[in-house]
């Protein structure tokens, strides 16, 4: 028995709306929410196209399937994911084909399931459970006869082949799904042994990974109960409530300094270190659950995982960032920067909301822009929440070092240091390849958003 | 014993905080006050309104430090604490019902264990996350402090005055903490802090002393000269090492033998009588334990290795327990048998135990000889001050029989006696009931005794220590 895909029709009403040109293939991904009975599909959105300034796209192969950009797509898959707040995630891709590539479709889209899958779990800091469903969907749409093939593999097992899918359409699938939100204080002290940037990426890895771990073994209270057994997330009075509306729950997280690997020790543990990185501040965080009897447990692992995605997303635009803008490996310099902060805007067509990462000196109109070209959206300035983390920066308190006065110490806590322009008003939207020239200053002309090779 | 009415509960509260800090030059004068100050970042933390306490095997939540938050409706700081106790789910399923109404009249105590935890959530501002980076070389110091607080109150004690006294104590507890790490640093060199709890006479009660991970016993003397002044404790018995530690009564031993099963014996019933039993802990060795075959033997071997354990319990050794080899090969090592006793099964008697005590253990012993069984009924007062002064388990050999007696109940009017005897001769497995049932640890008469045979008795000497 296949896998049933619930789908928004306004998910139906947008990909039937794609306009390809004649003998070309569209990609897009397909974004939602698995079950372990069954998936929701709530969005849809087509590759951007990728401009270059010679035209590479003389054709490689021998047709427009295989011109597809199988990094340039999965890249997309990779940024937008970060976009995502909890529960929601890439189900998997759509392509829009004419009639005569209809038969190479499936591997195609194979390839480009694969792929994905690769790019996206990379930087990932939690583990899958045994629940979490590894399927994901391809959706093969002809565009002459509009006629749909859905299937779906599994990424866990790259041998196995596609299985039939249902893919049904249906009105306001996700109006009524609960969301969970708290705000989380985060502070790390992560020591630097060894001096080269790639070991302070490391360091910082191994230590937001160990602070995931803390987060994933937390106890968790959603509106003040525990979810301690297998129970309902929306008790049983609850739902004779006929809303229509949204419901927020408040979620609590509770954790435990526990260090397995330091507990035998009859010392402390030393390390000589070249420096310290701190990371400090506070977090919002969301998470939104299907309401098809949602579990209590799957509420709370959706919420802990945006939690930790959303510092690890954050911390990983940063670095890749000061790649881009210091071109050598310099690393991160001493003082006090700020990381970039998250926002929330509403999602196309759907109630739910997306978010974005804006760096300091970026506004809403460069947000804006970015959920154009991420989620082919207009976005009006005045629906991007920016309210929910502030740009101030807390001011660190009395550091514990044994410096000798008071000088020093104010030495090492310099003013926040606001980044060169240039830099973040270009998407984290790359190719992902290694990056020389310099990148333009943004203007309104979309064209300027890319990297010119 | 009155059994009283307001019962102790004992509040256990554990957790365990990092304990981190960057030091620029570990021999410099500034670490002291680095290391002073991230402890005092310790103690804000347990002090501020994130921290919660979580009762286990319950769903309760409490939030002590923000006017008292509970995640029960029905529990308000004016609660009583004893309230806490109907939510809690005990390990093998049932209530304590189950447990036997005597053994609960012994144990005395009603463990509540928490455990600490810290939210995250409901932060103090909003302000979005930064990195900061710290360019100059250092130390970064890191280990896990396990806190583990005490709190022994009375049923009627209300919640609010528990967690605020249990908040107390983590402070008080960081405190001692850094005392120690303090005291033992060297350089770059720390020491973990270990809580250990020791159940002192009163007024002392239940008392927690921090000791230096890694130290032994035998380097801490001067630390409890200290203490054994201060708490008014007498200067010839071990009270704060190690080994002497409080066992909760919750906490299952982990290796499984038998203690102390004499604890759930009724007394004999006579007239007068007085009872002076074995003080303190002490493990029931007997035939076939431990995988070794001495049905018939091993008898003499199982009472020293009950003995053996008795000054292990207590804290006046720290080696294990001789098994049956390490016991013959110390009486080669005297000089007192040939090399080929070693794995023999051949039999030792009251002397050969004296020996071996000494030889291992550097305790010294008396021995006591009774030319006939029926003479035993007439040592009563040896006895019953052999147990109240040195309180340790005495091995008897005589016939063809060895055992233990670990007490007497004796009439100084009337001359009537028992004798509460612990058979090695027992080959079945740990089963308290069948043991008490079956006698094989019991309350024998004088007729248990060989009433024509010679019999030695090994009366050991506890050493004049702390």
């Amino acid at each position: 028995m296949g896998r049933s895909y619930f789908v928004d029709e306004t998910v139906e009403k947008y990909l039937g709306g794609l306009l390809a040109d004649p003998g070309s293939c569209v990609t897009g991904f397909l974004a939602g929410q698995s079950s372990p009975q069954r998936d929701f599909v709530v969005l849809a959105v087509q590759t951007p196209q990728r401009e270059s300034e010679g035209q590479l796209k003389s054709s490689r192969g021998s047709g427009p399937l295989d011109d597809i950009d199988v990094e340039w797509v999965t890249e997309h898959a990779r940024q937008v994911s970060r976009m995502l707040p909890g529960g929601l995630c890439i189900l998997g891709l759509f392509l829009v084909t004419p009639p005569e590539l209809s038969k190479d479709a499936q591997n195609t889209l194979k390839r480009l399931i694969f792929a994905m899958d690769k790019c996206i779990s990379k930087g990932r800091l939690w583990e899958l459970t045994e629940e979490d469903v590894t399927d994901r969907v391809t959706l093969h749409i002809c565009s002459k006869t509009k006629k749909t093939v859905c299937k779906t593999l599994d990424v866990k097992d790259p041998k196995s082949s596609a299985k039939p899918a249902d893919w049904k359409y249906q009105t306001c699938v996700s109006s009524s799904w609960p969301m969970l939100t708290c705000s989380v204080e985060v502070d790390l002290q992560i020591p630097l042994t060894g001096s080269s940037s790639d070991n302070t990426d490391k360091c910082m890895k191994d230590c937001l990974t160990r602070w995931a771990k803390q987060i994933e073994a937390g106890n968790c209270l959603i509106s003040g109960r525990q979810a301690l057994d297998d129970s309902e997330l929306i008790s049983a009075q609850k739902k004779n409530l006929k809303t229509t509306h949204r419901q927020t729950f408040p979620a609590r997280i509770l954790v435990s300094d526990e260090q397995p690997e330091l507990d035998e020790r009859s010392s402390a543990l030393v390390q000589l270190c070249s420096g310290s990185v701190r990371v400090r501040g506070v977090v919002h965080c969301r998470a939104y659950i299907h309401n098809n009897k949602p579990k209590a447990r799957h509420a709370v692992q959706a919420i802990k995982r945006d939690i930790i995605n959303t510092v690890s997303s954050r911390v990983e635009m940063f670095l890749e960032d000061l790649l881009i803008s210091e071109g050598s490996r310099k690393g991160l310099c001493t003082g006090q920067q700020a990381l970039p902060r998250r926002v929330f805007a509403p999602m196309p067509f759907s109630g739910l909301s997306v978010c974005d990462y804006m760096f300091p000196d970026e506004s809403t109109a460069d947000v804006a822009d970015r959920l154009k070209e991420m989620l082919d959206w207009e976005t009006p300035e005045e629906d991007i929440d920016i309210s929910l983390e502030s740009n101030q920066l807390f001011s660190p308190e009395l550091e514990m070092t044994d410096s000798h006065s008071d000088d020093s110490r104010k030495h090492v806590i310099s003013e926040v240091q606001v980044e060169n322009p240039h830099i973040h008003k270009a998407p984290q939207y790359y190719a992902g390849v290694a990056v020389a020239a310099t990148i333009a200053l943004l203007a309104t002309a979309t064209s300027l958003l890319y990297f010119s090779e | 014993m009155v059994y009283s009415e307001e019962c102790a509960i004992i509040f256990r509260l554990k957790g365990i905080l990092e304990f981190a800090c960057q030091l620029d030059n570990p021999n410099g004068s500034q670490s002291q006050s680095t290391i002073s100050k991230s402890f005092q970042g310790l103690r804000s933390k347990v002090s501020s309104k994130n921290i919660v306490f979580t009762v286990c095997n319950s769903p309760i939540l409490i939030w002590p430090n923000t006017g008292f938050q509970s995640s029960m409706e029905s529990l308000t700081e004016a609660s009583a604490c004893g309230d806490i106790l109907q939510y809690i789910e005990s390990d093998d399923g049932g209530s304590k019902k189950t447990l036997k109404k005597k053994d609960k009249k012994r144990s005395g105590h009603t463990v509540v264990n928490l455990k600490l935890l810290f939210e995250v959530t409901d932060p103090a501002g909003n302000e979005a996350p930064s990195l900061i980076r710290v360019d100059t070389q250092q130390h970064c110091v890191k280990m896990p402090l396990h806190l583990d607080c005490v709190l022994s109150v009375t049923t009627e004690e209300s919640l609010a005055s528990v967690c605020t006294g249990l908040v107390e104590t983590l402070r008080k507890q960081l405190a001692e903490m850094e005392e120690v790490v303090q005291r033992y640093r060297k350089g770059s060199s720390f020491l973990v802090p270990q809580p250990f709890h020791f159940q002192l006479p009163e007024p002392a009660g239940l008392t927690t002393v921090i000791y230096p991970a890694g130290v032994p016993d035998s380097q801490l003397q001067a630390i409890r000269e200290d203490l054994h002044r201060k708490f008014e404790l007498p200067s010839d018995r071990p009270y704060l090492r190690r080994a002497n530690a409080f066992h909760f009564p919750d906490v299952a031993y982990k290796d499984g033998y038998l203690r102390n099963p004499h604890i759930h014996l009724n007394p004999p019933n006579i007239e007068d009588a007085k009872l002076y039993l074995v003080q303190g802990v002490y493990i029931y060795h007997h035939y076939m334990q431990d995988r070794v075959d001495d049905d018939g033997w091993g008898c003499a071997y199982r009472s020293l290795q009950t003995i053996c354990s008795w000054f292990q319990q207590q804290g006046y050794v720290e080696t294990a327990v001789p098994t049956h080899t390490q016991i013959q090969q110390a009486l080669v090592d005297v000089g007192d048998k040939e090399p080929r006793f070693v794995g023999s099964r051949q039999w030792i008697g009251s002397i050969e135990v004296q020996v071996v005590l000494n030889q291992l253990l550097g305790v010294t012993s008396k021995i006591l000889f009774v030319s006939q069984g029926s003479e035993l009924a007439t040592k009563g007062r040896e006895l019953a001050n052999h147990f109240q002064t040195e309180g340790t388990p005495v091995m008897i050999g005589g016939g063809v029989l060895a055992h233990t007696i670990l007490g007497v109940a004796w009439s100084e009017n009337s001359g009537q006696i028992r004798f509460l005897i612990l058979d090695p001769h027992y080959t079945g497995g740990e089963d308290l009931q069948t043991i008490t049932d079956k006698g094989w640890c019991g309350w024998k008469g004088p007729e248990f005794w060989d009433q024509n045979a010679y019999y030695n008795l090994c009366l050991p000497q506890r050493p004049k220590t702390i």
